[in-house]
């Protein structure tokens, strides 16, 4: 009885054992974490909650929320091949909260990444259909975030609020929701490097994008608050979705020693 | 193996603990249900293997469903709508009535065989058995709250972190332990002992009403209440309303083709749940009869399969009547283990 009581508490510990080398610093043997900086941008000027901006239609808008998930990011190599950042079904390990009132949710790493030299990143502006199908998570996939549909239930992948003059709605409200259903994957971005990136078993690299809210409007499709003022379904967001994927660019990339990275979260 | 020895004496005690019918009763609600798939039944759609039923998740699952701590003001609790003895429907009432004494706008729906259901919902909006209870949560006209405030609440409960902890073998509330603890309870609901299980299975006769009664179903009904669900989970529209005021499944699709479709529902414990239908205007299954034998409104999304309607005569009604009540399940509507305990 006693023995098997033993056996029972040394598999516990080594399972212990293993899942704290699986999440902890594998770093350090793989490679290093590559970091991403976001920064929100109308233009070339930083975005600021509550400012006006107009459409190229003329039409006003302001923000007061901005909040969406970047998911299941790849990074691809010279040769074509993909590094795939890991993601576990159980935590939401490699799913991104973005919260423009969130500053810490504008700096993330993914990774370990390893060594090697890249051409390009691509990822999903929300949450791949398995996921978003999968039942309860925690994390930044918790629904209690508020990012979560109840009447079709899902992830909220984008959430744009604001305001706009010319908003029909009550108080002038202007409403952009996306968010997955069968019809309506999450919008993926690829986006090539100007000059490969090299991460070495000393060096990785910080990627600063910029996503540029002007391009919401004047984006793939012309929108505007004026004909467009709410938007929450799969379908009368589609346009929006694809406008979301279109707000990304890279603005630079600079080199980032292992020392530099130690600071990151 | 020498300690466990004295252990040995205690059995004959226990053995005739066990043998008092309090001591029963005890055990009976404390037994934990697992989801066993009655023969004949189709695959789970829930897989618990990702969040194995153990007694203390169940029992968690349970006291949070009859608990209004979920609620904002502590008013409602999950059971408050959905009662035991009504096969978790409300009784009397057409639809739900939330916090602040609001209605909401759809009926109640009785919950059993959850497991089995591809999405839940009269319009199946929600897609997985985990996540439905956010729904009533959030619901402004239901339980008023939030997620994070029930979760926010349970945290600084005296009770709940115990709770929690004896039920995920660790400390901490989250909402995805609240959330897969409500599913160890409402996906362990099943109904599958009414009398016309014990018919199928050859265990009980049916009188010859009874008998006729289910020919009629299976000639008339089954194309869309199949068994042995009861149900074939499909979105038809069977002619309530020209104009339908609730959209239905066209809320969640944004179809035109779906206006007015609704969820197929299960007919079992069907003489248990009344009011009927997703906005409960039925009180009585004779009422739903008068609907399909002469009331169905033509309307564009009308399901074809009831455009002429179900003639029935007066005998072939009561045949009917008879047969839909044999889909009753006592045992179910008085299984302990999903009744409110106070412990
Ligand atoms: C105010 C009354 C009310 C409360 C409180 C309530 N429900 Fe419900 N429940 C309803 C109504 C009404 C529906 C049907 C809603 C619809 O289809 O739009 C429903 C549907 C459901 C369903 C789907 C059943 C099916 O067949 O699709 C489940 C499961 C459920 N409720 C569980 C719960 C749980 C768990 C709680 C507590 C967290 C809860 N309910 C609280 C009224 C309520
Ligand atoms: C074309 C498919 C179809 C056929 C055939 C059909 N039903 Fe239904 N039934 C439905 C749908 C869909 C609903 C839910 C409608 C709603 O609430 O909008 C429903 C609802 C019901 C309800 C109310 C259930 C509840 O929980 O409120 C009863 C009872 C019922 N049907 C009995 C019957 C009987 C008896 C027959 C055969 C005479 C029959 N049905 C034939 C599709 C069908």
């Amino acid at each position: 009885m006693k023995n098997r009581m033993n056996l029972a508490a040394r598999h516990l510990a080594a399972a212990w054992l293993l899942l704290l080398a699986g999440c902890g610093h594998g770093a350090a043997q793989n490679g290093l974490p590559l970091r991403i900086e976001i920064s929100h941008v109308v233009g070339e000027a930083p975005l600021r909650l509550g400012d006006s901006y107009k459409t190229s239609a003329g039409d006003g808008w302001s923000a007061e929320r901005l909040r969406y998930y970047l998911s299941n990011f790849r990074l691809r190599r010279a040769d074509s091949t993909w590094f795939v950042n890991p993601q576990s079904a159980d935590s939401s390990r490699g799913y991104f909260l973005v919260d423009e009132a969130d500053a810490a949710s504008k700096q993330f790493q993914i990774g370990p990444i390893p060594e090697g030299t890249y051409s390009g990143i691509e990822f999903l502006v929300g949450v791949d259909a398995a996921r978003n199908s999968a039942g309860a998570q925690t994390g930044t996939l918790d629904p209690a975030r508020g990012m979560f549909w109840t009447w079709n239930t899902g992830y909220i992948f984008f959430q744009f609020e604001g305001h706009s003059p010319q908003s029909s709605d009550a108080e002038h409200a202007l409403t952009y929701h996306t968010g997955g259903g069968a019809d309506s994957p999450a919008r993926s971005v690829f986006l090539q490097f100007q000059t490969p990136v090299q991460v070495t078993a000393e060096n990785s690299a910080e990627l600063h994008l910029y996503a540029d809210l002007s391009r919401l409007f004047d984006g793939a499709h012309a929108l505007r608050p004026a004909t467009l003022p709410t938007a929450m379904d799969p379908k009368a967001a589609a346009e929006v979705a694809d406008n979301s994927a279109g707000l990304f660019r890279i603005d630079h990339i600079h080199k980032l020693p292992k020392a530099g990275l130690a600071q990151g979260q | 193996m020498k300690r466990s020895t004295p252990w040995l004496f205690a059995l004959p005690l226990l053995g005739m603990l066990a043998a008092m019918p309090w001591a029963q009763a005890w055990m009976t609600a404390h037994a934990t249900p697992r989801l066993q798939v009655p023969e004949g039944w189709p695959v789970p759609r829930y897989d618990f293997a990702g969040n194995p039923v153990t007694s203390a998740g169940f029992a968690l699952g349970r006291r949070l469903f009859y608990d209004p701590i979920l609620s904002r003001d502590g008013s409602i609790a999950c059971g408050s709508c959905h009662q035991q003895f009504a096969a978790f429907a409300h009784l009397d009432h057409r639809v739900s009535h939330g916090i602040g004494g609001v209605n909401g706008k759809r009926n109640t729906p009785g919950l059993f065989n959850l497991a089995w259901q591809p999405d839940l919902m009269w319009d199946g909006s929600v897609h997985h058995l985990e996540l439905q209870p956010v729904a009533p949560m959030s619901n402004p006209v239901e339980m008023g709250g939030s997620l994070a405030l029930a979760v926010d609440k349970l945290r600084r409960n005296a009770r709940y972190p115990e709770l929690f902890a004896q039920a995920f073998g660790s400390p901490g509330v989250d909402s995805q332990r609240l959330l897969r603890a409500l599913a160890q309870f409402t996906g362990t609901l099943v109904s599958a002992d009414s009398r016309y299980d014990r018919f199928v299975k050859g265990k009980e006769a049916f009188t010859p009403q009874e008998r006729d009664g289910l020919d009629l179903f299976r000639e008339h009904c089954a194309s869309c209440h199949r068994e042995p669900l009861f149900s074939d989970f499909s979105y038809r529209n069977n002619g309530l309303d020209a104009a339908p005021r609730d959209a239905g499944r066209a809320v969640v699709s944004g179809r035109d083709e779906d206006q007015g479709r609704f969820r197929v529902p299960s007919l079992r414990n069907i003489a248990l749940t009344a009011p009927y239908m997703h906005d409960g205007r039925y009180d009585s299954l004779e009422q739903v009869l008068d609907h399909y034998s002469g009331g169905i409104q033509p309307s564009p999304t009308l399901d074809p399969s009831l455009a002429h309607g179900v003639p029935l005569s007066p005998d072939q009604r009561t045949a009917l009547l008879a047969f839909l009540d044999t889909l009753t399940d006592e045992s179910f509507v008085h299984d302990r283990r999903f009744a409110e305990t106070h412990d």
